[in-house]
């Protein structure tokens, strides 16, 4: 049973901690590591698990959706794009490329508010 | 460079309660023992070991980092937030988001803007952001009052090599929902998301 985690008072989609906590989730699992077929399901599941219950520990009343993309490194082309409909005074986004020797990592988090 | 930092701070608290006449300087506070300084060390090479040959940077970002613009953002949200809306008395949408007709009219749009596109540098970057467009407005157009949307759409060039997309939410189960769609050729594959999520 997990702990009840206080509500905080802070509004505003704080796009700074949401891309260290993300950081800090993807060192903790991918540090050093290399691509590996088989591995990759887990580390990708438990990346995106880590970095969203620690969004959740923020405390925020907001609902977030986490999106990662992982690919291994060598010549190729990659296009992302995406477009919002939200209510740009409460939510906001946040996209981290981060990348070693053999593998590229799109993550991309977006926070949606919930008007309590 | 903390160990300096700390061993600093004690001998300027001592120093601050010296007073004339000076008595014998009491003895120094004991601070609890200091993790031996090879450990310390060791960690952060260690850390620096596993990083080594990695790098990131963040893309992109809302709302904007400079300086000027946040530190107005940051008060006007806050006030604007904390503003009560009226009650509606609604509990549940008007129209719930069906999965199905979204995702037929997603796959067409697709069908139709990549007939016979080859995979190109260029041309493959403002039409990813062009199709992100199209396929909002087509969602809107169906008339789901009080949702938000998210639309993500990626182009992957097959040359071979692996790739893992995963995704993960905390949502209302009950009212959100999301829908997938791809579409295959020769050279790339293109996948559209997208989310729908309702607000309170």
């Amino acid at each position: 049973m997990e702990e009840y985690h206080r509500h905080c008072e802070e509004v505003g989609f704080s796009a700074d901690e949401a891309h260290n906590i993300v950081k800090e989730c993807i060192d903790g699992v991918l540090g050093g590591e290399d691509y590996n077929q088989n591995n990759i399901n887990q580390w990708t599941a438990s990346i995106v698990e880590q970095s969203l219950t620690h969004l959740v520990k923020l405390g925020k009343a907001y609902k977030y959706i986490v999106t990662c993309a992982v690919v291994q490194r060598s010549a190729y082309g990659f296009h992302t794009a995406s477009s919002c409909f939200w209510d740009t005074t409460s939510d906001g986004t946040c996209t981290v490329r981060w990348e070693n020797r053999t593998m590229n990592f799109f993550f991309n988090v977006f926070a949606i508010a919930i008007v309590l | 460079m903390e160990k300096r930092g700390r061993g600093g701070k004690p001998s300027s608290s001592t120093a601050s309660q010296l007073q004339p006449p000076p008595p014998p300087p009491p003895p120094q506070p004991r601070r609890e023992r200091r993790p031996s300084m090879f450990e310390r060390e060791a960690y952060t090479q260690i850390l620096k070991e596993r990083l080594r040959d990695s790098i990131h940077d963040v893309q992109y970002v809302e709302p904007p980092f400079d300086d000027s613009i946040a530190d107005l953002g940051k008060e006007w949200k806050s006030a604007l937030a904390k503003l009560k809306f009226a009650n509606s008395y609604r509990m549940e949408p008007l129209k719930k988001f069906q999965a199905h007709s979204v995702e037929t009219k997603a796959q067409q749009i697709l069908k139709e803007s990549l007939k016979d596109v080859k995979y190109d540098d260029k041309v493959f970057s403002h039409l990813s952001l062009e199709l992100a467009d199209r396929i909002l407005s087509a969602v809107k157009e169906f008339g789901y009052h009080r949702y938000k949307f998210i639309i993500k759409v990626l182009f992957i060039q097959k040359t071979g090599q692996a790739i893992n997309i995963a995704s993960r939410w905390i949502w209302d189960v009950a009212w959100d929902s999301w829908v997938a769609v791809k579409q295959e050729t020769e050279t790339y594959v293109a996948l559209a998301l997208v989310f729908a999520l309702y607000c309170e």
